[in-house]
């Protein structure tokens, strides 16, 4: 009886140092909502536009950013010699970064995702953090850099964890310590919040520094707006210049397959359709099945390689299971790919069937894919077969 | 002939009293001969600078425009000396090495010594190592890592090296930065290459190489000097290992660190220890030498320079944590103050105060103590970016960047 009685109390007790930290997690979160001007005034607005100055390898530029509930975010600035340009929908985003040695918009991954969204929150995610399914854990109270802080664990719903140190007098941020990204790569970085001012009511960091690695960047503001109009088109990632050349051939299409005859004629074989879409920003993508004696199902997939500055034409025949590759370009309004001088790094596969795509008599309604063949490595080519393509309007 | 007792005492008193390191200086106070000062531990000797500053910045004595490169600005016998690079056009130019009137900032001779090495980062461009003069010659390393000797007087090109050629070995990504040292008559080099070419020797009259020891790479680091037991010892930092030799390319120790590729150099602790820092994991280390043996005194992540080095000053370190201006103790590495806001900036000490130049060109006056971050004065002395440390003579800080340069007077 005495055990159960002894066990009973801790129990009791624990649980009322829980539920004691639980609320003062609560209180400390309602501190720094107020210390930023309340949650209520926060909610009033809509979208957010910083102006200022972003610091990266010591070199300081212009940079903007426009941010719009629920989590949109889109940016410019420069980092050292390069422009940036990012943008985020909430779920997804895009970066043109010229760092990584890629000249035209690319998805992010899963941690520069992550970076967005922290990005995109108009203050500290400790105003919709239930709504999310985060969880806030209240980690003790310290001492960093001579500052006293309260430390909060933030646990976000798709399992980030970023810890967060309030200033135990004023109850605004110091510093976070969060996941982050380097080109790329996820590393760990640490923010500091500095230079706080009051406009329009709420409270705001105007020094931002953050540190991952040897890296470091500061942004600093000059200019803040709130309920200022937002194009939801930025966070639609662009194509490069070359691809959107390639976008006659995005849609669903009736496509005609024709023969040539021993005669020299050409006669029809099949009516099939094809569609032809882009899975990525440098990948167009088609899946197309006809019958020539046999039933062929092709894999087209189309790209632009910035460093020999062709496109590429990569088909895979599911048939004969072969992969060929042909580069090309556009020449006097037509799209011809061949692979004459594709190397494979080993002479023993090159391939003595030279084959020619050529796209031609492209409008937006239709355009015509004919192959050709040549023994002579491109001196002389044979018409193969001919495909005809016919937007079908849905 | 009758020598009297005190000309005795005082030509026994001249043999025994320590020899200068560096037979480089021609005042030994009131130089700058090389990479991070007379003793490479980015400290002047010199007192009495002023506390605080004039609102507008100390006196003026000259700012000039110069070319691009991240040389440090020696100054000796009332001449500044450093390399400079000047582009023709994006991808072409020439880095020179150049002497200035130290009063004026005029332009004495200037001496072309390489092709200018463009930084596919945009880091900037031209030479990134600082030379080292001596009484007679200044030995500059350029980008593309040719060593030249050249007269003092009048820039004329003495002997040259080519660490391409003549070596083997290749030139890294940001360009040759170490800065070549002068110990005991002997000109010393991190080389950078297998085979035994790690670290070279030259004999600073004529070129000859006089010794080459150990394999290594090029790294972005600089050696320094120290006399530990009675022994002169020049400090490598390559990879993650740490030499040390004698002025005869002799090993005394070697030291596996537990940090890779610090760009910062070394910093001597009389009598005996030695402090490196990197931007890892483990940020900084200590060790204590022996009987030229290493024992890790200290290992800390609370310090991580990057390419700015660190100062010593009466136990404890001041140094950039990355972007951040710190101070930890020298004995257990705890941080005692941090100070944000001057970037990857980096520091010199004179007077018991550190002279801190930010990654923007805003030079600051703090107070070299433990106890709290001391700001005494600050103001913007150069614009842009700014990667160079200071250097100081005779009571004046000399300052550049990879656009301008600049004398203040702080004494």
């Amino acid at each position: 009886m005495k055990k159960i009685k002894i066990i009973s109390l801790t129990v009791l007790l624990v649980s009322a140092l829980f539920f004691s930290i639980a609320q003062n997690a609560e209180e400390i979160i309602t501190k720094h909502q107020n210390a930023h001007g309340g949650a209520e005034k926060w909610e009033s607005f809509q979208t957010m536009k910083i102006s200022g100055k972003f610091t990266g390898f010591s070199i300081e530029k212009d940079f903007i950013c426009i941010k719009a509930r629920p989590a949109y975010y889109y940016s410019e600035y420069y980092l050292g010699k390069y422009p940036i340009t990012e943008s985020f929908n909430g779920v997804s985003g895009w970066i043109l970064d010229y760092w990584q040695d890629i000249d035209f918009p690319r998805h992010t991954n899963k941690a520069e995702n992550n970076a967005l969204r922290q990005k995109s929150e108009f203050c500290t995610p400790f105003f919709n953090y239930k709504e999310l399914g985060s969880s806030v854990e209240l980690m003790g109270k310290e001492n960093v850099d001579g500052v006293d802080v309260y430390v909060l664990k933030l646990s976000r719903a798709d399992g980030f964890i970023e810890t967060w140190f309030l200033n135990a007098e004023t109850y605004l941020e110091y510093k976070c310590e969060s996941p982050w990204v380097d080109f790329a790569y996820p590393v760990k970085s640490e923010v500091y919040f500095d230079d706080f001012r009051r406009f329009q009511g709420v409270v705001l960091p105007y020094y931002i520094e953050r540190s991952f690695g040897s890296r470091n960047r500061i942004i600093e503001i000059d200019e803040i707006e709130f309920n200022v109009n937002f194009d939801e088109g930025k966070t639609q990632m662009p194509r490069s210049p070359e691809m959107e050349k390639l976008a006659f051939l995005e849609g669903k299409w009736a496509v005609n397959v024709e023969t040539m005859s021993r005669r020299g004629n050409w006669y029809a074989v099949d009516s099939t359709n094809s569609k032809i879409a882009f899975s990525s920003t440098n990948l167009l993508e088609e899946k197309i099945s006809y019958e020539r004696m046999f039933p062929m199902v092709n894999s087209n997939n189309y790209s632009y390689n910035s460093n020999t500055k062709k496109y590429r034409l990569a088909v895979y025949h599911e048939f004969m299971s072969g992969l060929e590759l042909f580069e090309g370009d556009f020449k006097d309004g037509k799209l011809v790919f061949d692979n004459c001088h594709i190397s494979y790094g080993n002479e023993a596969e090159i391939s003595q069937a030279f084959i020619q795509y050529t796209f031609s008599k492209i409008t937006s309604e239709s355009f015509i894919l004919e192959i050709k063949g040549s023994t002579d490595k491109g001196i002389t080519w044979t018409d193969q077969e001919k495909f005809t393509y016919t937007r079908i309007v849905d | 002939m009758k020598i009297s007792l005190i000309t005795t005492l005082l030509i026994v008193l001249f043999l025994i009293l320590p020899r200068p390191l560096i037979w480089a200086q021609h005042d030994d106070l009131h130089s700058w001969t090389q990479f991070r000062g007379n003793e490479r531990n980015g400290i002047s000797a010199e007192r009495d600078l002023l506390d605080i500053w004039p609102e507008q910045g100390p006196e003026l004595i000259w700012k000039k425009e110069i070319g691009t490169s991240f040389s440090e600005l020696l100054i000796s016998d009332k001449r500044v000396y450093t390399i400079t690079g000047e582009k023709v056009d994006s991808a072409r130019g020439y880095e020179y090495a150049i002497a200035f009137d130290a009063a004026t900032g005029n332009k004495i001779w200037k001496t072309k010594i390489d092709s200018i090495f463009i930084d596919i980062d945009g880091w900037g461009d031209g030479a990134r190592s600082t030379p080292a003069i001596n009484d007679d010659h200044m030995y500059c390393l350029s980008g593309f890592g040719k060593l030249k000797a050249l007269s003092l007087i009048d820039g004329k090109e003495i002997w040259q090296v080519d660490l391409v050629i003549d070596f083997g070995i290749p030139v890294p990504r940001w360009g040759f930065s170490t800065s070549p040292l002068i110990m005991e008559d002997v000109l010393i080099l991190e080389l950078g290459g297998k085979d035994e070419n790690a670290f070279g020797a030259f004999n600073p009259q004529d070129g000859k190489l006089l010794w080459k020891v150990a394999n290594g790479q090029p790294s972005y680091c600089s050696p320094i000097i120290a006399n530990i037991d009675g022994q002169e010892q020049m400090i490598f930092a390559n990879d993650n290992t740490l030499f040390s030799f004698n002025s005869k390319g002799e090993s005394l120790w070697t030291y596996s660190m537990p940090i890779r590729r610090p760009t910062a150099t070394p910093v001597f602790i009389e009598p005996n220890k030695i402090f490196v820092s990197a931007v890892s994991a483990t940020g900084c280390f200590i060790i204590e030498i022996k009987e030229n043996k290493a024992l890790e005194t200290m290992n800390n992540s609370s310090m991580q320079n990057h390419w700015s080095s660190s100062c010593y000053h009466n136990g404890y370190i001041y140094g950039f944590n990355v972007a951040a201006l710190q101070c930890i103790s020298a004995l257990d590495g705890n941080k005692k103050w941090t100070k944000r806001g001057y970037g990857k900036g980096s520091l010199i000490m004179a007077d018991d105060k550190l002279i801190v130049l930010s990654d923007k060109g805003k030079m600051v006056l703090v107070e070299a103590s433990p106890e709290a971050f001391v700001e005494l004065s600050s103001f913007q002395a150069l614009n842009g970016k700014s990667w160079t440390a200071p250097s100081f003579s005779n009571g004046k800080v000399y300052l550049r960047n990879l656009t301008q340069m600049a004398c203040y007077q702080l004494k």
